[in-house]
């Protein structure tokens, strides 16, 4: 399967912009449940999936120590490694972006990046939701489901020992 | 609701295995990561304890296909199962378009069953989701044991909707498993649609 979705959308414009400025290797838009929005920089040669629900999970669990020490949320995770470090920041309620970067003396450079950035991406995921709605007006949900049906006949087959009264 | 992305053209689904701790959800994900073609799956996540108890959660997606233009796919995760770790499995729970909820067939583990179903329900309700509608199947695994939980037992004592799908298995050899996934996924593309 693909790991690096390389896509024309104004998101994924709006991040290549971001990683051109910051000489960051990677940013990534991901909803809070886990799925990656848009992406820009293949430098990290990442497993952007697996690192979307990775990191929405982090965040939660973040927010759940907010909680517990008297804040609503943290708005900024910084994970500072030896050579790669992870930014990552609440965009609106609902959006993280994650900016994978080598040099960290260009910490200043990224956050003043992504706060810039962060009311261009809001708009723009405010948009992609009305887009959404005319999107799926394109889709015919009756012949949707029934090819989908049959993709999960064809995959999650069913195996001769299946059987768990047997 | 899925998840559209209109950006990569994907529409995702997402489908949580629920239970109690060591009913077998891992067993679960793990024989499915096994079972499918490789160009259909993505690598698998397991976030466990040096017990190999789940921590956070397991996770693994699929691509299933592109209809109508649109990728699809479905991204299976698991919950961990200990009592104490309801702010995790919440986190998780949100967003899911169909649950999974695997029993512990082991009759000593009936109140461990019913303690988390009703955990889970009380879950789902806050994120507003229709109870009556959404997608739910439950899994009696650990059938191989010699003393365990007759089928109907939980939904009994719970009170749960006559029509509710429920399966056997035994994950640790597969037995059931794919059949429980399928019908899962069925029942998620079946009450499918955008509003």
């Amino acid at each position: 399967m693909s790991e690096l979705p390389v896509t024309d959308g104004t998101i994924n414009e709006t991040l290549s912009e971001l990683v051109e400025k910051t000489e960051a290797l990677t940013a990534l838009l991901i909803s809070r449940h886990g799925i990656c929005l848009g992406q820009a920089g293949g430098g990290a040669k990442l497993n952007a999936t697996a690192l979307a629900a990775l990191v929405a999970g982090m965040f939660s669990a973040t927010k759940e120590v907010a909680n517990i020490v008297g804040e609503e949320q943290f708005s900024i995770l910084l994970q500072q490694g030896e050579k790669r470090h992870i930014h990552i920041s609440l965009i609106g309620e609902k959006s993280m972006m994650v900016i994978v970067f080598e040099d960290y003396s260009r910490i200043g450079r990224v956050r003043f990046a992504a706060k810039k950035m962060g009311p261009k991406l809001i708009r723009l995921l405010t948009k992609d939701k009305k887009d959404q709605k005319d999107a799926i007006q394109d889709i015919s949900i009756p012949d949707f489901k029934e090819y989908a049906l049959n993709l999960i006949d064809r995959i999650f087959v069913i195996g001769e020992d299946d059987d768990a009264t047997s | 609701m899925p998840h559209l992305d209109l950006n990569n053209k994907q529409l995702v689904f997402k489908i949580v295995y629920f239970g109690p701790g060591m009913s077998g959800k891992t067993t679960n994900l793990l024989f499915i990561h096994k079972k499918i073609f490789d160009k259909y799956k993505g690598d698998m996540i397991i976030l466990d304890t040096e017990e190999e108890r789940t921590l956070f959660f397991d996770f693994f997606p699929v691509s299933l296909g592109s209809v109508q233009g649109f990728s699809l796919k479905i991204h299976l995760y698991t919950i961990p199962g200990q009592v104490y770790y309801e702010a995790s499995r919440k986190i998780i729970l949100e967003g899911a378009d169909g649950v999974v909820f695997v029993a512990d067939s082991n009759v000593e583990k009936l109140e461990d069953n019913l303690d988390m179903y009703k955990r889970m329900m009380v879950n789902l309700d806050s994120f507003g989701v229709n109870l009556d509608t959404f997608p739910i199947v439950l899994q009696y695994n650990k059938r191989d044991f010699d003393e365990i939980i007759p089928l109907g037992e939980i939904e009994r004592t719970l009170k749960l909707p006559e029509d509710l799908i429920v399966t056997e298995s035994v994950a640790t050899s597969g037995k059931g498993v794919m059949k429980t996934l399928q019908l899962i996924s069925k029942e998620v593309i079946k009450n499918f649609q955008m509003d």
